[in-house]
């Protein structure tokens, strides 16, 4: 019985691992050129939808995430570069727009703390099974 | 030894439990996001104008007093709702309110301020939302305070309520 409830929940995850990401670029909102467009949609998947604020406007419907769906392609037809799309939305939005925190000196415990935990966690298995031996 | 390694760890729970329990309890939007344009220029812009027959040019219209700025559009609820506040900014303090009227229909705008009566100096038209994007606008309505060197000192997203109503004025007196 435990088995089998294991095997769901490991399909589900590898189904939802493999399985592409569901977006919502519209038909008319496709750029012809194939690599703009691929462009295009790996900065859309890097850009927060402000209104939902836990999607990125790649996957949201809503109406402000098609504007700078539509504003980020018109902006690499222009010819701008990456990085300057990205300096463009986070002028005006902030970094809470970027879905990874850039790595700043106002973030660097976000970044490195989980390092720090994990280190912490190793001396204490460590310094456990020390203890243990000697028992 | 082993007592005082017990005591560690409840002591940094009981913290993180009275840290959120102190989040819980104090007034706060937290999907509300500071604005970055907060001690910053306004931002240039032209467009046209709702109810004059001349163009909007935004150069022209900040720098010499202060001014608010309110997004607001007919198919919103809580601009109808807040409209009464803005209202009380332009007679009763006299503070000048420009009102970019967002993503909108031009006939249903100019009806809806015939009733609901007109407290804006001058209504530039956001047509496709270009201009709220330079604003960081993400949800209307929001209301922006602007010094008279043109320059953003507060930004409110959502309705104005009699206690931002309050602060706002609060913010008018600290700047003037």
């Amino acid at each position: 019985m435990i088995n089998k409830t294991f095997i769901i929940i490991i399909s589900i995850c590898l189904i939802q691992l493999f399985s592409d990401n569901s977006f919502t670029v519209e038909p008319e909102e496709v750029l012809e050129n194939q690599k703009q467009e691929l462009r295009a949609r790996n900065i859309s998947k890097n850009i927060r939808c402000m209104v939902c604020q836990n999607q990125s406007i790649d996957e949201s419907n809503a109406p402000l995430a098609k504007d700078l769906r539509i504003l980020i392609r018109n902006k690499i037809k222009e010819g701008k570069k990456d990085k300057e799309i990205y300096i463009f939305l986070t002028d005006r939005y902030g970094d809470f727009i970027l879905l990874k925190p850039p790595l700043k000196s106002s973030t660097l415990a976000l970044w490195l703390l989980p390092f720090i935990f994990l280190i912490i966690g190793f001396f204490i298995v460590f310094h456990h099974n020390k203890k243990s031996e000697k028992i | 030894m082993k007592k005082q390694l017990l005591i560690a760890p409840t002591i940094l729970f009981l913290f993180i439990l009275l840290t959120l329990f102190y989040l819980l309890l104090i007034e706060r939007n937290p999907s509300e996001v500071p604005s970055n344009l907060l001690n910053k220029k306004v931002p240039k812009f032209e467009t046209e104008s709702l109810l004059k027959n001349e163009r909007f040019i935004s150069s022209q219209e900040f720098g010499n007093e202060i001014i608010l700025v309110n997004f607001f559009a007919t198919w919103c609820k809580p601009c109808r709702d807040e409209h009464i506040y803005i209202k009380r900014f332009s007679s009763e303090k006299e503070i000048r309110v420009i009102g970019i009227n967002y993503k909108d229909n031009s006939s249903n705008a100019i009806d809806w301020l015939k009733n609901l009566g007109n407290p804006y100096s001058n209504v530039p038209i956001d047509k496709n939302g270009r201009i709220a994007i330079d604003w960081g606008v993400y949800g209307i309505p929001e209301t922006f305070l602007i010094n008279s060197k043109g320059i953003i000192k507060y930004r409110h997203v959502g309705q104005i309520t009699k206690k931002t109503y309050k602060k706002i004025n609060l913010l008018i007196k600290e700047i003037e």
